[in-house]
């Protein structure tokens, strides 16, 4: 095949724009997207590869108990270990003053996360025996009610990594009292001194409550919430600020690009599993491979979908059902995702793209890589036709090399 | 139904109060650097407003510090240790650190992170003095409001500093070397009970509900405003030169855009969002008018007045104490800034 490169915008497309931080991104039709959007685009797209991700995972453990336990015992050991690591310089960026004692800081953490993951909400109660914060959006709210017990665990491990570099304090425990993934109007975490507000024992996975304080909540009408960040509000002249006077401008919502739900907690989920001979690894990764390549076919099953997949990367009508569809939703998300990557054939027989493997990791998840190829795999059946195809193929060293082309394949 | 998280909060009310009632005390540790050199006095001229040239030996000053748009972008203490040797102590170490370093270039000065050397425990209320004269080696009944002087406590060395962010007219600061942080503090501990004194453990009462009855600012309130706005101005060193000082000269010229006003809401059980805990803070409107003019900046409570109290950042002008407003439909009154 050729490997002619069609005319279009340059390989470099989507740093055209010249900005560093708020970069634009740009489909190979010349569709532009600000910054913002690609930011909106990326964070809900990655979460819908970790619904898929999270389907796998149940099918790997069928019992809910047991599923959530472990990923919110993965989640804690790891957030604890990380905020252990790392932590120290988001205690400087979070301006934990020397006098706050004790794992309220962890609420610090939390809340400044949440704004730069685009969750947008707002912290009700900072104190050293309880805070509360409510998130109005959370574009994770489909990956499943796991997910939101694990982030609270999180949420408890960066508490508990944090206190350690402090003065001994009153420990806190974290709770999701209303998860958006589970249908609640808000997410919201309480957290709460037992000391203070003594409750019953409870195992991790049963992190949603309830709690001591439920007469301290402050509930948010549905008039009076957010639907952006506060980096993406004019009210908030587009500053991100929490209690102790740290302030972000919009460049920190690219933590997007940095932590997915599949790369942070449902693929290093089916990691322990494996390690703990729960399910062998080539039958994760055969369930994974499975119920992504469903996932993606899943993603253009109705007709309206492949137009307006079109009509937002401004296909030309010349263009009919070809590999460059698909190439350019690829480039897209690559380009949202900050990961860079090479075009190496553009044209109406194959696109060929050299993938910078590690930007495809989001912070070192070393199964995503695969995971988005058996997405992009279903996705190209129904985005352009079962003709066409999308595999890896010699990938150079830290690179994935993917072609979408046309191929027979008796046992797909 | 919501119920208000401080008016029903015995241990929050207990610490608050006895504080106002007795005397309260609290690991109170700030964020401490030490600058010292020929040029020190000549520098911190120029980095603050204020007049520090004239701080004595064993005096201490509260001033802003101010960007070249005359923002104010830390509050700090500075203490005087000798001639050429003097103590910052602020919240915000990173941003000053660096502004410190920005700024230092030609002038023959050290600094240096000193936060790690020292705790400071806070002892305040009206039984403070008794208190601490009870530990220490020399008594503090000559020590005057922001000044500090070497003292022991057993065979501990520790530097004793009047003054303190609860508006009490007796306060004192204690500061020992790390390494005797546990000792301090179990002394305060078992001495406390013996002047009807408690431990403050709350963050809420410690930098919240006492500063906020007595009229004083978190860093968090005075975020992008200038100190005429917030009346912090009065201090301020006209005669020499330092860092916003022209803009700020406009601001005098022009009148300040906005104004710091005190709010009250009388009802218990409300929740108003304010900037304490980040975002914007909710809009204030007159009652029946459609216009912004202002944004909570803070909202606690008052044990000792009971009510709802904080801060409105206003535009000027708009509001004055007696005023009826609403905030987020509730029912509220402009109030002086100050509540004890």
């Amino acid at each position: 095949m050729s490997k002619k490169i069609d005319e279009r915008l340059p390989q470099n497309s989507g740093k055209g724009s010249g900005l560093k931080e708020y970069y634009a991104i740009k489909s190979p039709w010349e569709k532009m997207y600000c910054y913002r959007d690609a930011m909106h685009y990326s964070n809900r797209f990655e979460q819908v590869i970790g619904a898929a991700c999270m389907q796998a995972y149940r099918i790997m453990i069928p019992d809910y108990r047991e599923r959530a336990q472990l990923m919110c015992e993965d989640a804690l050991a790891r957030l604890v270990a990380t905020n252990r690591m790392y932590g120290e310089n988001g205690d400087d960026m979070n301006n934990m003053h020397p006098f706050m004692c004790g794992q309220f800081v962890g609420a610090l953490i939390g809340d400044q996360g949440d704004d730069a993951l685009l969750m947008c909400g707002r912290c009700q109660d900072f104190g050293t025996y309880r805070a509360e914060k409510e998130l109005d959006v959370c574009d994770w709210d489909i990956v499943g009610s796991e997910l939101c017990r694990a982030t609270t665990m999180s949420l408890q491990g960066s508490a508990i990594g944090s206190a350690e570099r402090r003065r001994p304090g009153p420990s806190m425990e974290y709770c999701m009292v209303e998860a958006k993934g589970c249908g609640d109007r808000h997410c919201r975490i309480v957290a709460e001194n037992r000391d203070k507000y003594p409750m019953p024992e409870h195992e991790l996975w049963e992190s949603f409550g309830p709690v001591a304080t439920a007469d301290q909540i402050k509930y948010t009408e549905e008039e009076d919430c957010v639907k952006e960040s506060m980096v993406f509000r004019e009210e908030c002249n587009y500053t991100f600020t929490n209690g102790t006077h740290l302030e972000q401008d919009s460049s920190s919502a690219n933590m997007v690009t940095l932590s997915t739900s599949a790369s942070l907690y449902v693929l290093p989920a089916i990691n322990e599993a494996v390690r703990r001979g729960i399910v062998t690894r080539e039958m994760a990764d055969h369930i994974l491979h499975c119920v992504c390549e469903a996932a993606g076919k899943a993603m253009f099953g109705e007709r309206y979908a492949i137009k307006a997949a079109r009509d937002w990367l401004g296909v030309p009508p010349e263009i009919g059902e070809d590999g460059r569809v698909m190439g350019g939703l690829v480039e897209m998300q690559l380009q949202s995702i900050l990961c860079n990557y090479e075009v190496e054939a553009f044209n109406e027989k194959e696109c060929i793209y050299v993938i910078d493997r590690s930007g495809l990791e989001i912070t070192g998840c070393k199964e995503l890589p695969q995971v988005h190829v058996d997405f992009w795999y279903g996705m190209v059946k129904t985005l352009v036709n079962a003709q066409w195809s999308l595999w890896e193929e010699d990938s150079p060293a830290g690179k994935l090399r993917i072609r979408i082309a046309k191929k027979i394949d008796k046992f797909c | 139904m919501y119920k208000n998280i401080f008016k029903y909060d015995e241990m929050k009310r207990s610490e608050h109060m006895a504080v106002r009632q007795t005397v309260g005390w609290y690991y109170w540790t700030h964020q401490l650097i030490e600058i010292s050199g020929p040029d020190v006095v000549k520098l911190l001229e120029y980095l603050y407003p204020n007049d520090i040239g004239n701080i004595k030996v064993g005096r201490d000053r509260y001033t802003t510090m101010l960007n070249e748009n005359g923002e104010i972008i830390d509050d700090v203490v500075i203490m005087r240790m000798a001639e050429d040797r003097f103590w910052i102590s602020t919240l915000f170490l990173t941003y000053t650190d660096d502004w410190i370093y920005y700024h230092s270039e030609g002038y023959d000065v050290d600094w240096s992170d000193i936060t790690d050397e020292w705790d400071m425990f806070a002892v305040q209320g009206p039984r403070s003095k008794e208190m601490v004269n009870s530990i220490v080696e020399n008594p503090v009944d000559g020590l005057k409001f922001f000044s500090h002087e070497p003292n022991k406590i057993g065979d501990m060395e520790v530097l004793i500093n009047r003054g303190g962010f609860t508006g009490e007219k007796f306060g004192y600061e204690i500061y020992c070397r790390k390494d005797r942080t546990d000792e301090l503090e179990k002394i305060l501990k078992d001495t406390a009970p013996g002047f009807e004194g408690k431990q403050v453990t709350e963050f809420q009462v410690m930098a919240w509900t006492l500063p906020t009855e007595s009229g004083f600012y978190y860093m968090r309130d005075l975020a992008h405003t200038n100190p005429m706005e917030v009346g912090l101005d009065g201090n301020i060193d006209w005669e020499k030169d330092f860092i916003g000082k022209e803009a700020l000269l406009k601001v005098k010229e022009n009148g300040p855009e906005k104004e710091m006003v005190g709010f009250e809401v009388p009802e218990a059980d409300i929740y108003i969002r304010s900037k304490q805990y980040g975002g914007p803070g909710e809009a204030v409107y007159i009652d029946g008018e459609e216009e912004e003019v202002g944004r909570v900046s803070k909202m606690v409570y008052s044990y000792v007045k009971e009510v709802n109290n904080g801060y409105i950042l206003a535009k000027k002008d708009k509001l004055n104490v007696g005023d009826h407003i609403k905030i987020h439909g509730y029912d509220a009154v402009i109030t002086e800034k100050k509540w004890i």
